[in-house]
């Protein structure tokens, strides 16, 4: 016989709280919720506060000093046109290309997807000076156009606004050329079937159907490319600078070398202020068309539209723009590279390798080299164990609290990178508790730790979404422990994603400006502030060398990338049921 | 015979729903079990809780004769020692390893060597009629052999009990047959209890040896096959295992072994007479499609007129109007009838129920 059914009273809640202290995952979570607050919450909270404080008194005199210098409140007014009209541009760029490649018979394809997405792996700071040594008032486009149309000077400029949204425009359309054609892929194509049987031809489809369905991912992709415009700091230094036309990002910077951390405080506060009224600005717009369930998850062959005697013409217009938008900038940097001085003829004459002679043999640009790689790697490895843990517990143990860890670790994301850099330095140069890091290296690696954790969380929150609970629980009937499960199933199918996001943050990393030329110091230079460095201050061949060297590691990395995307496609392609 | 697997008081609550509501039952050696029952009756979260992949908040579960799960005493054995193989719905075959690894996990997992490990393995790919695709992976099998692998690897290592869920609901119309049949020819070889749970009813009457009806986390009725569909216990039983027609009627005369009703639009009808009758004011009969039997009216068979026809294969599927109540009837393939002619029908089984008793709870049963 069965003993009746027990009750159940508060003894039990109680026996279940000791039991939770002893639970490994509850003393993991602690772990991870500490990592969580040193890295980001703690910066963040020493931005909050201190920007009001003066002299240790509760005060908003850091922001009537914003407010006050009228150059301060300018920068704010041009950070936000230029991102906004730079946005624009990128959506346009964007959402057109997207539809080219998906929707129409055009050739080359894959070829043309490769090329449109890699602006996404370059460091603007790269394209910033791409353009300058094209468009620039010795650059080759400039030097063409003077011999063509036989005039002293050019009609335009790439110093200033124009050409900070210029360049910000043709660095940042890929946002919006990825959300779109990923949409565009993902659309029912019984929906324009639909339209098309009620008698609708094609581009009236395109015009009331297709685009209306995309319409919530257009207005993500430019969310992104305007998150990105505000953040950037070196297409606005590089060609910003010199026409003493400020953004925010630059005033920062400025801020801190004479050095001024208050004003910096409150102006990254300011920034903060900006992207948060921009994000809500778009969900605004984006209204509740966002609603639209039709996009499913599996991707199908849609309807493409024939291009016909357009064609040629088509492909031809789309092939000029990459290859003035993508490929020139980086021919131009290598032309540059092994030019004897900037804007010399293109003789043999004046070819040399004299610049990566200099580089390669000056000791900070070596140092440069080796930290950011370092950092690097050493970011993304830590963040993918870090994120994977705290995805595990929040969608798999389905841990109390790990939500949360995950939710602090997003915000960063949202974040301009000189908030992050501020907030940092506030951090670290004297902390209430523990060493003293800035002026190490180390204060990059926890910067960029905050900066990237976002890209960690999210990649690992997906993979595991796609691994069925079932799969691990399948292993516990077959007599497998918890942790024998984890290693023997969840770990090997995590690991594509694993590997995706570790290379996604590297490049990031290996990428960023925006953050560690406000927190360098001699010592722990990293390549792009190095670079930046060079490029400030005239060198512009060795800066160029410099950022022909790094290529080859972006592009690698890149491609590599790109290639375990569409095995993990073809992956979950071949599992249909 | 000794019960394998042991359920006693079992209850269950996510937060404020009670999903297992004090469910008992035994399953014994060699048995076909079955929990049948709509979407979130219970039925899952019983078997993930002698699983062990869920734990209860009240009750006692025993497996081969050992205490699993005792709420009481605060036992809880992990789901790797309970010795059970175990089907799920989505399969959870793992897509990284072979179908021979699948397989062999369990076996590895408690350190047997590896030339027994091959021979189990093997073995266990003939009895699936498997054995040229142990090589294969997971994504280039079909969903039908995805389902055989996970069967397998269930099989592995002998366990005590072997749990299913829902392991057919994902497979096709025809295949799903097949794999019915496929199952019970594997049970009766092995020799291992099943505890099976799924919505379909057709698939719980032909292969169980008793079924446990569930619904709201409560058994309504625990019987064999033929039991419940003869004989429900409730309303609900009654109407989710099978179709139904209810005729609104009055008992005029109980014979000795038949009843003498008046429908509601005055034709007088005799019927078999059933197991129980209730006493109440007003009555109401059940009556199965196939208990209905066509032919020319007469007296004690009304008539009723032909509204729609459907040829089904085995036989015709008839929409009846007799006065105010639709019928289904399902007729042999020899009783053909025109739309709009009249048909006198009789009745070859039926239940009479007490008609104010219209809960989900209410017994229909002596």
């Amino acid at each position: 016989m069965l003993p009746p059914a027990p009750s159940f009273g508060r003894v039990m809640s109680r026996s279940r709280l000791v039991e939770r202290l002893a639970d490994h995952r509850f003393v993991l979570l602690v772990a991870l919720a500490l990592f969580v607050a040193i890295t980001v919450v703690y910066p963040l909270f020493q931005v909050g506060v201190r920007s009001f404080l003066v002299q240790g008194e509760w005060s908003l005199a850091n922001y009537r000093a914003v407010f006050l210098q009228p150059r301060n409140l300018e920068a704010v007014w041009n950070s936000l046109w230029v991102s906004v009209i730079a946005t624009l541009l990128a959506t346009v760029i964007g959402t057109v290309a997207a539809f080219l490649v998906q929707r129409t018979d055009l050739p080359a394809k894959t070829l043309f997807r490769v090329l449109l997405v890699l602006p996404f792996a370059i460091p603007p700071l790269f394209s910033a000076m791409g353009w300058v040594q094209l468009a620039g008032p010795v650059g080759l486009f400039s030097q063409w156009w003077r011999e063509v149309f036989g005039v002293a000077s050019v009609p335009w400029t790439i110093y200033g606004p124009g050409g900070i949204i210029f360049v910000l425009a043709v660095t940042n359309y890929p946002f919006v050329f990825i959300t779109v054609a990923g949409a565009l892929q993902r659309i029912d194509p019984s929906l324009e079937e639909a339209a098309r049987t009620s008698g609708v031809g094609t581009w009236r489809i395109m015009r009331d159907v297709t685009l209306p369905l995309v319409r919530p991912a257009i207005y993500g992709g430019a969310l992104l490319a305007f998150v990105s415009s505000i953040d950037n700091f070196g297409i606005p230094a590089v060609l910003g600078l010199r026409a003493q036309f400020y953004v925010l990002t630059t005033r920062i910077y400025e801020a801190l070398t004479i050095p001024n951390m208050p004003l910096a405080t409150a102006m990254s506060v300011l920034l903060i202020g900006v992207a948060v009224i921009a994000m809500v600005g778009f969900r605004f717009a984006e209204g509740n068309r966002s609603q639209y369930a039709v996009i499913g998850g599996k991707s199908v062959t849609p309807n493409l539209i024939r291009l016909g005697r357009m064609r040629p013409l088509v492909t031809g217009a789309l092939a000029l723009v990459v290859l003035v938008v993508v490929v020139m900038p980086l021919f131009a940097l290598v032309l540059t590279s092994f030019l004897r001085f900037w804007g010399a003829d293109l003789t043999l004459a004046n070819l040399t390798l004299r610049h990566y002679e200099a580089v390669l043999g000056a000791a900070g640009a070596q140092r440069g080299i080796r930290n950011s790689l370092f950092l690097a790697a050493a970011a993304a490895t830590i963040l993918m164990i870090v994120t994977v843990l705290i995805s595990y517990l929040h969608m798999k143990a389905k841990v109390r609290g790990a939500g949360l860890l995950d939710t602090i670790g997003i915000i960063p994301f949202a974040l301009p990178g000189s908030v992050i850099g501020v907030a940092m330095i506030l951090a670290w140069s004297n902390p209430v508790v523990g060493p003293t890091l800035y002026g190490t290296i180390w204060i990059l690696l926890i910067a960029y730790i905050m900066r990237y954790m976002a890209f960690g969380l999210q990649t690992t929150r997906a993979t595991l979404a796609q691994i069925h609970d079932s799969l691990e629980e399948a292993a516990h009937t077959a007599g497998a422990s918890k942790l024998r499960a984890l290693k023997d199933i969840t770990l090997p199918l995590l690991r594509p994603g694993m590997v995706a996001g570790w290379m996604l943050i590297f490049i990031s990393a290996f990428n960023e400006l925006t953050v560690s030329v406000l927190i360098w110091t001699s010592g722990s230079e990293t390549i792009g502030v190095w670079i930046f460095l060079l490029q400030d201050s005239g060198f512009t061949g060795r800066a160029s060398a410099l950022a022909v060297l790094t290529l080859p590691v972006i592009l690698i990395l890149y491609l590599a990338t790109q290639w375990l995307a569409r095995l993990e496609e073809r992956r979950v392609a071949g599992k249909g049921t | 015979m000794t019960a394998v697997v042991e359920v006693g008081h079992l209850t269950k609550r996510f937060n404020e729903v009670t999903a297992v509501d004090d469910v008992s039952f035994a399953v014994a050696e060699q048995e076909f079990f079955t929990l049948l029952g709509s979407s979130g009756c219970g039925k899952t979260t019983t078997l993930r809780c002698v699983a062990g992949l869920e734990r209860a908040d009240a009750g006692r579960i025993g497996i081969g004769g050992e205490t699993v799960f005792d709420a009481a005493q605060g036992l809880d054995v992990g789901s790797e020692r309970r010795a059970i193989g175990m089907v799920f719905q989505s399969y959870a075959v793992w897509p990284h390893m072979s179908v021979f690894d699948n397989i062999a996990y369990p076996l590895r997992i408690r350190r047997q060597p590896r030339e027994a490990i091959r021979r189990r393995v093997d073995d266990v790919l003939a009895i699936l009629d498997m054995a040229a695709l142990g090589r294969r992976m997971p994504s280039q099998l079909s969903g039908g052999q995805q389902q055989r692998v996970a069967l397998g690897r269930a099989l592995a290592m002998n366990p005590k009990v072997l749990l299913l869920d829902e392991p057919l609901s994902n497979l096709d119309a025809k295949l799903r047959e097949t794999m019915r049949a496929e199952l019970k020819l594997i049970q009766k070889e092995t020799g291992l209890p099943i505890l099976y749970v799924t919505h379909d009813q057709t698939e719980a009457l032909a292969m169980s040896d008793r079924i446990a009806v569930m619904a709201n986390g409560v058994i309504h009725q625990l019987a064999p096959p033929d039991a419940i569909y003869r004989r429900p216990a409730t309303r609900f039983v009654l109407d989710f295992v099978g179709a139904v027609n209810y005729l609104p009627c009055t008992l005029e005369a109980v014979l000795e072994d038949a009843l003498v009703l008046r429908l509601a639009e005055g034709a007088r009808l005799r019927v078999p007479k059933p197991p129980h009758v209730p006493t109440t004011s007003a009555h109401e009969l059940a009556v199965r499609p196939e208990d209905i039997v066509l032919g020319p009216p007469g007296e004690g068979r009304p008539a009723a007129t032909v509204t729609l026809k459907s040829f089904v294969g085995t036989g015709f599927d008839y929409r009846l109007r007799l006065g105010e109540v639709e019928l289904r009837v399902q007729a042999p393939k020899t009783a053909a009838f025109a739309e709009g002619e009249h048909v006198g029908i009789a009745i070859t089984e039926a239940l009479l129920l007490d008609a104010r008793q219209r809960g989900d709870a209410a017994r229909v049963g002596p």
